[in-house]
């Protein structure tokens, strides 16, 4: 697989297969899934609704029995000891899992005391978390009573407070506004650097481009590639940096063509150098890094710079690469069976 | 304090705040009873006249411990209710997903309504001693009939889980509950055996809250009847080991 860490795998997970029903009603949600989880990542699952991740992470929190296939937590099969599993992980579902009659201290204290934790210690704990998330004002309120951002950050903080070590989050930000994804997203990173593992799921790109070290594009139960944002988005194709040119110069595209092709010599390979409507594009493996070589290059007396412009592939494009069509919101919800 | 015991008390006292903080569902529990005991207890207050009706005088106080069986019975009459929206919502999963017994995640749901029936009886019960109704056997036949009627609605509670956790519907759980009436009609709850046509009063010899409604009548009428404390017991732990058996199924079933 790419982008394997060295560290010890916190998630490993070999050939899991999870069918729901049987005969010719039978779903198959998981279809050979393999993947493991360093310990310090933040490995994300990006696919539609439908792709099987969810169902993948239900088996990793002990809430569904696989078909087959092995799937442990630091090292614990989750299927030969899920009450220690469970006593590593936190887990925030989909939806913000909450029991509304009862207070933001009461849920994160209720969940400190499941976990065996002093109560001197879980008051510390739920002092600093309820802190951590902006909650301390409301924290004797009823969650029920919470707005939707409220009610994730509180399932988070409870997710948190026995300080797993795995973090499993489903779709964390389903749902949210605009500024509350964005808060949760810099929450999230802020766990993330303090250490914790953390696998998530999401079907929002921009959600698995900014906070995934690793992950994994997964469609119709199979992972079709995983690695970084950026190592999966290059495998797709080369940057494009537009140079916006002055036309007063009155050089015709060939010109304009040959003069940045000179100044940019052994920078740019010819071929990468293309006309533009506004000036010319260049194709480059890493426009970020590129652009600031390119300019020093450009700049002088024989060319003048009106606009730059840069476009790098999306996750959307890995996502039309590896399974030849766009991830949409719309597609049918995954198939979960009533009963647990 | 065992592991099943910690995990049963907390998640017990949460269950009990949810039901504390939503007045309705106490409130809508006193009603219906406390509204016979008012209405019935004046509409057909001369039924004592009747010479079938027996010794008894005053029909608020035959009233009342029949109203005290109801009110215990509505106490858990929505129990199921609960867990189908937690299982809905998601939160049961999230319980799960906890390192905990998972007996312990319906025994928090059952514990309590020991309470909450032992709890409505009792507000019952008190209104019918402001309205009139006496205790023979004092506080400790008042405390005793709390325990009875606390026993009595954990007994009972399996008729609104099973449905709830096999059908995982609200309307289902709703309308299991309905059952109740029909048994309770057919008791001893509003009038004496003798004023029941032949075959109710077959289904009354076996009928199960008549035994509790007669216990509790002795308790506050007569004084200690042990014979008929000991049979209301003992129908009732015949109701609650069939209830109770078949939740602790149906929850299996829901859990696997």
């Amino acid at each position: 697989m790419q982008g394997e860490s060295k560290r010890a795998p916190v998630i490993e997970v070999t050939d899991l297969v999870k069918v729901y029903g049987s005969g010719e009603k039978a779903t198959r949600a998981v279809d050979g899934i393999t993947f493991s989880v360093a310990a310090g990542e933040l490995f994300g699952f990006l696919g539609p609704n439908g792709a099987g991740k969810t169902t993948t992470i239900r088996v990793l929190a002990t809430l569904l029995r696989a078909t087959s296939g092995d799937a442990r937590v630091s090292g614990i099969d989750v299927e030969a000891d899920p009450e220690e599993v469970r006593r590593r992980l936190g887990l925030a579902m989909q939806t913000a899992t909450l029991d509304a009659f009862s207070t933001g201290r009461e849920t994160l204290e209720l969940a400190g005391r499941m976990h065996r934790m002093p109560f001197a210690e879980i008051k510390r704990r739920a002092d600093e978390l309820l802190e951590l998330m902006g909650l301390t004002e409301v924290a004797g309120k009823l969650s029920g009573q919470y707005s939707g951002g409220m009610k994730r950050r509180l399932d988070l903080a409870a997710a948190l407070v026995h300080r797993p070590e795995l973090l499993i989050l489903d779709e964390p930000t389903e749902g949210l506004d605009p500024q509350s994804r964005t808060a949760l997203w810099e929450e999230l990173e802020r766990i993330s650097a303090a250490g914790t593992t953390m696998l998530l799921t999401t079907h929002y790109m921009e959600e698995a481009d900014r906070l995934c070290t690793r992950l994994a594009i997964i469609d119709e139960g199979r992972i079709q590639v995983d690695g970084s944002p950026e190592e999966l988005k290059r495998g797709v194709g080369a940057d494009s940096v537009i140079i916006g040119l002055d036309d007063a110069d009155g050089r015709s595209e060939e010109e304009r063509i040959g003069v940045v092709s000179r100044h940019l010599d052994g920078l740019v390979e010819p071929g990468a150098i293309t006309a533009h409507p506004s000036g010319v594009s260049l194709q480059v493996a890493n426009a970020s890094q590129a652009i600031p070589a390119l300019l020093r290059r450009l700049e002088g007396d024989s060319i003048t710079i009106t606009g730059l412009q840069m476009t790098q592939p999306s996750l959307d494009d890995v996502f039309m690469k590896y399974t030849g069509r766009h991830i949409r919101a719309e597609s049918a919800d995954e198939y979960i069976p009533l009963g647990w | 304090m065992t592991a099943l015991a910690f995990e049963t008390f907390h998640l017990g006292m949460r269950t009990t705040r949810r039901w504390l903080r939503v007045p309705a569902n106490w409130i809508s529990v006193i009603f219906f009873p406390l509204i016979q005991l008012l209405i019935f207890s004046q509409l057909y207050q001369q039924i004592t006249d009747l010479p079938a009706f027996g010794a008894e005088g005053n029909y608020l106080a035959y009233l009342a411990p029949g109203q005290v069986v109801f009110a215990a019975f509505f106490a858990v009459s929505w129990a199921g209710y609960g867990l189908i929206m937690e299982f809905r919502s998601g939160y049961l999963d999230k319980l799960r997903a906890l390192p905990i017994r998972r007996w312990s995640i319906l025994l928090g749901e059952m514990v309590p309504l020991f309470f909450q029936a032992a709890a409505m009886a009792g507000v019952l019960l008190v209104i019918s001693l402001l309205l009139g109704a006496r205790i023979e056997t004092g506080v400790a036949g008042f405390v005793l009939i709390l325990l009875l009627s606390g026993f009595f609605g954990l007994a009972w509670a399996g008729i609104s889980f099973v449905p709830a956790l096999v059908t995982k519907s609200e309307q289902a759980t709703g309308t299991m509950s309905l059952i109740f009436f029909p048994v309770v009609f057919m008791s001893t709850a509003f009038v004496p055996e003798a004023m029941m046509p032949g075959w109710m009063q077959v289904v009354n010899d076996w009928n199960p809250i008549t035994f509790m409604i007669e216990a509790i009548r002795s308790l506050m009428t007569t004084g200690y009847d042990w014979n008929v404390i000991g049979v209301a017991v003992l129908s009732t732990a015949v109701v609650g080991v069939i209830t109770q058996a078949v939740t602790i199924w149906a929850f299996r079933r829901l859990a696997n």
